[in-house]
């Protein structure tokens, strides 16, 4: 174990560098730059490895991905916000063409107006588009997850976004085991995946297709996704035995007899999590790994605790609709025979969540209607 | 679990296949066709040879293809490579570029090359019917060719102990070397053609002998009569008429002509007679009198113009009045200028001069003797062509006429149809209607004698001469490569017409192909 | 010109292929992958050719092709060069293949920031002066007074086409150039040219397109023959940003303008003021493109 203090941007970037990556296409936005700045820095000191090339755009950083991608290299790119909703066109792209590209995503609100607190809404929209999306909650779990996103994707042969919040994860210092390269390299092994372009072999890559035949790709793609808990299963496995630690895709932290519990994501779970001793009997699930969603886990999750009530907590907001996180979680325990009530907080803007705001959505449940499903916004329980 | 690669869901199975399954000739409605269209050179050929046609040969080096072409309409090319007046370089499109091709070369280096690959037969063959070829001039020996090569068995009856007519009699070996000659003759007789020399008709037999051995038969006498000329001192040894002249040093019985030698005349007859006699031993001066100007003699400008270079002196505008003469000897003829008026020539006595002299040559022309032919059978057919016929012309024109018959005789049985060769084409193609942008500054060149950089000069003027252009700007690819040559692929032609827009040679046109049924 | 050589050379075309009949794009990609030869890949942004190529497994060229999205040729150009490079492929020549939108417009962005990186590949824009693939709409490459879908009659296109050569000269790449398709060789000797440098290279080859130019299909390269000798498309290259060269000389004072847009419908309703305009800029284009040779 190697111990440094450093910010999740930081550790970011340290596990690039510790996978070994071949290009990185780079462009700067408020709260990722310290991302493409550690890269740099690595470069600067010769130990980076690959290629690092800065861009003129978010949308041509993935697109450079993409290209490299496909000539069967090992990238990885970083953006935030207004990045990836101008990455819009490419992140559908290189997920319908099988590309392993690994892209942190730091959560931003998208304007207008300008703001910078973290609000999840930009990597939730982009939940359609076929890439893997795995949220984490601490700097240890950032540098964790990279390197297990590379190894995830090119088994897969599907992009994964890593994502975190803004300022609460990319510019809070803690201690985190950064690993020696060697021993990442054991592990996650040199880029592994069949390359697209192979000077030689004239392939008519991605080029028109049917609505016949886009509709069968969808469905493969989806197929490959729905082996993401197993193959994430086995690859956190072998990261035990090397590293001591593990993950999944939902943790789950119910006291026994509890029939309440929140339902929290990323930075907003590790809060809760902290906060749990202080609150009676009521646990927490944390969702790691939103796509693919874990329907099957959540729903075995309602079943074994016998969950009366779920508190989600939804830093984002699908505006003429709902937060996104209740909503994906109501269409999984849609098939449940008794399904517990759900009260949606929401977080939008990325506004800061209190001990205080917790307590009163407890109670403010309580107070309101029997509705089976009631939508608290944060500013009213302050 | 370990995943393997193959586990994992994904269309992308490899391999990808040519887009040629995908017939993209169904689009046209319109498909484009090679051309024969006329060109200049064609125009202008006494043979009507495919002239573009054995150039473009040539330029592949597929002499035996040349070969081939060329035969359809002459098979002489050594010959007629050495003394063609060749009218089609006169019309050659390419002389408006740089300059024009020398035909000449390429039609003589396809002649040596036939004369150099002849492989004789290897028996003989059956023969169809017997033919009587009268006179073993070119017409006469062209007739024989393309009856031979028709399964016919021919036999010339030639006069003299000389074979070839003009060709070994009147035209000096400067301008055809004998052995070429010599060649050619060989090949008609390897060929199973029998030559009877010392066979005059009228005198060692007469007309309605032929019929008894031969089906038909055709006269090709030529014309050999001599114009005589009746001035004074004209009956003298040492006047002679051109063709006496030439026939005696053509087998090289040379003529006592003294050092001075004045010839009469404007024909290739006199020209000859004058080139021919600059090179008898002893001449020193040859002086040719001419009633008229020079762009006016009837002889061959280039034939002239060697002439000249060769030291003949021209007197244009002068008629010889008199020959002055000793009992033996001539010294001189008087001569007058003359020139011509709307009544006739008018002779100008008051400008005359002698020229010393020790001999002269008279080339007033030549008219066929009818004498021999004796009264012919009306219930016979009879056939005759070359100067017997036209009067003196061109060997060309004999080598035509000789064909012409052939033809005649072999469609004897069906009613006589129209022989003309010279197919309406319409008009010849054009230098401004040549498509020469297409080839973006053409690279001009100098002509020379190589036949084979000749044929790569030649425009191909309404031919395809295999350029290549077509295949060039096909956006389908559609014209594909076959033995040097460009053939279009009409499986994905889609009638676009870029390459007869294109076509330098204006040799390609859009047209409907016929209907298919659906 | 000696049409033997490039004759004979590998061609990386197939026939059976889409584009339509006389198709000037389906002559340049021909030429311009017979003069690189058989080692290239090619990135392959929206345009006719996304449609010429074929649907998967089909294709077109004889090499790979990666389609991209429109706006994304130079980056995913720059990302497949780099790739390959660190997959061991030194010898393979990524080719950046798009039409006059996605260079001029909508890809301008990426072919800029390419450029300026110096980025080791050669972009290729086949010009047929307006988004052609999606139905003949105005682009900033279509030449003023031109009617478009976009700009139909009586409306024509108000600006003038876009200096698309003086941008990329701006950028000081190793290698820039002007070719077409009448001009066969020099387009060949222009690619060669490029392939043999490294850095980042940009030829810009106008494409006659029949339906959308209001052209007979037959007369595709006869029409770019003649936007070469009216002056309207100089033939030219320049090295490094610095050194200007005309490679086929034209006097385009023999021929007039008019004689170039007659011959297409879409500039069928230019009246003289509009001719003068258009001549105007043409001569003052020529005259600024001489200034630069000279030096």
């Amino acid at each position: 174990m190697t111990f440094e203090m450093i910010s999740g941007s930081q550790a970011a970037a340290t596990a690039v560098q510790r996978v070994g990556v071949d290009l990185i296409a780079a462009y700067p936005i408020t709260p990722q730059t310290a991302i493409v700045e550690t890269l740099a820095d690595f470069d600067a000191r010769g130990e980076l490895g690959g290629e690092f090339v800065s861009v003129e755009s978010e949308y041509s950083a993935l697109a450079f991905c993409t290209g490299a991608s496909a000539s069967g290299a090992r990238v990885f790119t970083a953006t935030a916000s207004h990045g990836l909703a101008y990455m819009h066109e490419m992140i559908h792209w290189s997920s319908g063409a099988r590309l392993p590209i690994v892209m942190v995503n730091v959560n931003r609100a998208i304007g207008a107006p300008w703001c910078l607190d973290p609000d999840q809404g930009d990597s939730l929209s982009q939940r359609d588009t076929g890439w893997l999306q795995i949220y984490c909650a601490n700097a240890q779990e950032v540098f964790d997850t990279v390197l297990q996103a590379f190894s995830l994707a090119e088994k897969l042969l599907l992009p994964c976004m890593v994502v975190f919040d803004g300022f609460y994860i990319s510019h809070t210092y803690e201690v985190v085991d950064i690993a020696e390269k060697s021993l990442v390299q054991s592990l996650i092994g040199p880029p592994n995946f069949k390359a697209q372009v192979v000077p030689g072999y004239p392939e008519n890559l991605h080029g028109l297709s049917t609505g016949e035949t886009v509709h069968k790709l969808v469905k493969n793609r989806d197929d490959a996704m729905h082996l993401a808990p197993e193959v994430f299963a086995e690859i956190n496995k072998q990261f035990k035995k090397v590293f001591g630690r593990s993950y999944q895709d939902v943790d789950e932290y119910i006291p026994a007899g509890a029939r309440k519990a929140f339902m929290a994501v990323g930075a907003l779970a590790e809060t809760v999590k902290w906060s749990l001793p202080d609150l009676e009997n009521i646990g927490l699930i944390k969702l790691r790994m939103f796509r693919p969603f874990p329907a099957e886990r959540l729903r075995a999750i309602v079943k074994a605790y016998e969950l009366e009530e779920i508190i989600v907590l939804d830093r984002n907001y699908s505006i003429g609709s709902g937060g996104v996180f209740a909503q994906e979680l109501c269409q999984a325990l849609y098939q449940l025979p008794v399904k517990p009530v759900i009260r949606d907080l929401i977080l939008a803007g990325g506004i800061d969540l209190t001990g205080d705001m917790l307590l009163n959505m407890l109670s403010a449940g309580n107070a309101e209607t029997n509705d089976q499903y009631l939508e608290v916004w944060g500013d009213h329980l302050k | 679990m370990q995943l393997i690669a193959s586990q994992v869901p994904t269309l992308f199975a490899g391999g990808s296949k040519a887009i040629t399954v995908n017939k993209t000739g169904e689009w046209r409605f319109l498909t484009p066709f090679k051309m024969n269209r006329l060109s200049p050179c064609r125009q202008g050929c006494l043979l009507d040879g495919e002239i573009p046609a054995w150039l473009e040969a040539v330029k592949q080096k597929k002499w035996a293809e040349a070969w081939e072409i060329m035969s359809r309409y002459n098979p002489f090319p050594a010959i007629t490579g050495y003394v063609c007046f060749n009218p089609c370089e006169q019309n050659c499109n390419r002389t408006q570029l740089d300059q024009g091709i020398n035909i000449r070369a390429v039609e003589k280096a396809i002649g040596l090359w036939r004369l150099d690959h002849y492989q004789p037969p290897e028996r003989n063959k059956e023969v169809k019917k017997e033919i009587a070829i009268v006179g073993s001039g070119p017409a006469g020996l062209s007739c024989a060719y393309y009856l031979s090569s028709a399964g016919y068995g021919v036999t010339i009856y030639e006069r003299s102990a000389v074979i070839g007519g003009m060709l070994a009699l009147g035209i000096p070996e400067y301008r055809l070397p004998r052995d070429i000659l010599r060649q050619e003759l060989a090949i008609l007789k390897a060929e199973g053609i029998i030559f009877k020399t010392n066979s005059a008709l009228g005198k060692d037999f007469q007309l309605d002998d032929l019929y008894k051995q031969h089906e038909q038969v055709f006269l090709a006498t030529g014309a050999w009569l001599a114009r005589k000329s009746n001035i004074p001192g004209a009956e003298s040894r040492y006047v002679y008429n051109a063709l006496d002249f030439l026939c005696q040093y053509n087998q090289s019985r040379i003529p006592e002509v003294g050092k001075t030698v004045v010839v009469i005349g404007g024909g290739n007859a006199a020209i000859d007679s004058a080139r021919s006699a600059l090179r008898i031993a002893g001449v020193q001066h040859v002086v040719l009198i001419y009633r008229r100007s020079r762009p006016e003699m009837p002889a061959d400008q280039h034939e002239i113009d060697l002439a000249e270079q060769e030291g003949v002196e021209f007197i244009f505008n002068a008629l010889p009045r008199e020959i002055i003469k000793t009992e033996e000897r001539i010294i001189g003829v008087r001569i007058d200028y003359c020139r011509t008026e709307k009544q006739g020539l008018f002779v100008d006595r008051d400008r005359s001069f002698i020229k010393d002299c020790q001999s002269v040559i008279m080339a007033l022309g030549q008219v066929p003797d009818l004498a021999g032919l004796g009264t012919i059978n009306s219930s016979q057919n009879i056939f005759a062509g070359g100067d017997l016929v036209s009067g003196p012309a061109t060997v060309a024109e004999a080598i035509k006429a000789g064909h012409c018959a052939a033809e005649a005789i072999k469609n004897v049985d069906e009613k006589l149809k129209d022989l003309s060769f010279q197919a309406n084409y319409g008009d010849p193609v054009t230098f401004e209607y040549l498509n020469l942008a297409a080839r973006n500054n053409l690279d001009l060149k100098q002509r020379d004698d190589n036949p084979v950089a000749e044929a790569e000069r030649c425009l191909g003027c309404g031919t395809c001469n295999s350029c290549g252009i077509c295949y060039l700007y096909c956006p389908d690819l559609a014209v594909v490569i076959a033995n040097g040559r460009f053939e279009f692929n009409l499986d994905y032609c889609k009638g676009c017409g870029i390459c007869v827009n294109e076509c330098p040679a204006r040799a390609l046109e859009m047209k409907e192909e016929p209907a298919n049924d659906f | 010109m000696k049409p033997e050589a490039l004759v004979h050379q590998q061609e990386m075309v197939y026939s059976g292929h889409n584009a339509c009949p006389g198709c000037g794009a389906a002559l340049a990609v021909r030429f311009l992958t017979k003069a690189l030869g058989s080692n290239i890949a090619v990135a392959l942004t929206a345009s006719c050719w996304s449609i010429i190529a074929g649907m998967p497994p089909l294709n077109a060229l004889k090499c790979p092709v990666l389609h991209c999205p429109f706006p994304s040729a130079g980056s995913v150009g720059s990302g497949l060069k780099r790739g390959l490079e660190a997959k061991g492929y030194h010898e393979t020549t990524v080719v950046v293949l798009a039409g006059d939108g996605g260079t001029f417009d909508i890809g301008l962005q990426a072919l800029s920031g390419a450029a300026q990186r110096n980025e080791d590949f050669i972009f290729v824009c086949y010009d047929n002066e307006a988004y052609m693939n999606t139905g003949m709409q105005t682009s900033s490459a279509t030449p003023f007074g031109a009617r478009t879908n976009t700009a139909p009659y009586p409306l024509f296109k108000e600006g003038e086409k876009k200096d698309i050569m003086q941008i990329m000269a701006a950028h000081s790449v190793p290698y820039i150039a002007t070719a077409t398709i009448a001009y066969p060789e020099d387009l060949d000797a222009k690619l060669k040219k490029a392939k043999a440098i490294k850095g980042f290279r940009f030829i810009h080859i106008l494409s006659p397109c029949p339906p959308g130019w209001g052209t007979e299909s037959s007369e595709t390269v006869e029409i770019s023959r003649l936007a070469v000798t009216t002056g309207f498309f100089p033939l030219f290259e320049v090295d490094n940003g610095t050194t200007w060269r005309m490679t086929v000389q034209a006097d385009i004072k023999s021929v007039p303008l008019s004689e170039y847009l007659g011959r297409q419908k879409r500039f069928k309703n230019m009246d003289q003021a509009k001719l003068e305009h258009l001549q105007a800029e043409v001569d003052r284009d020529y005259k600024k493109l001489m200034a630069k040779v000279a030096k």
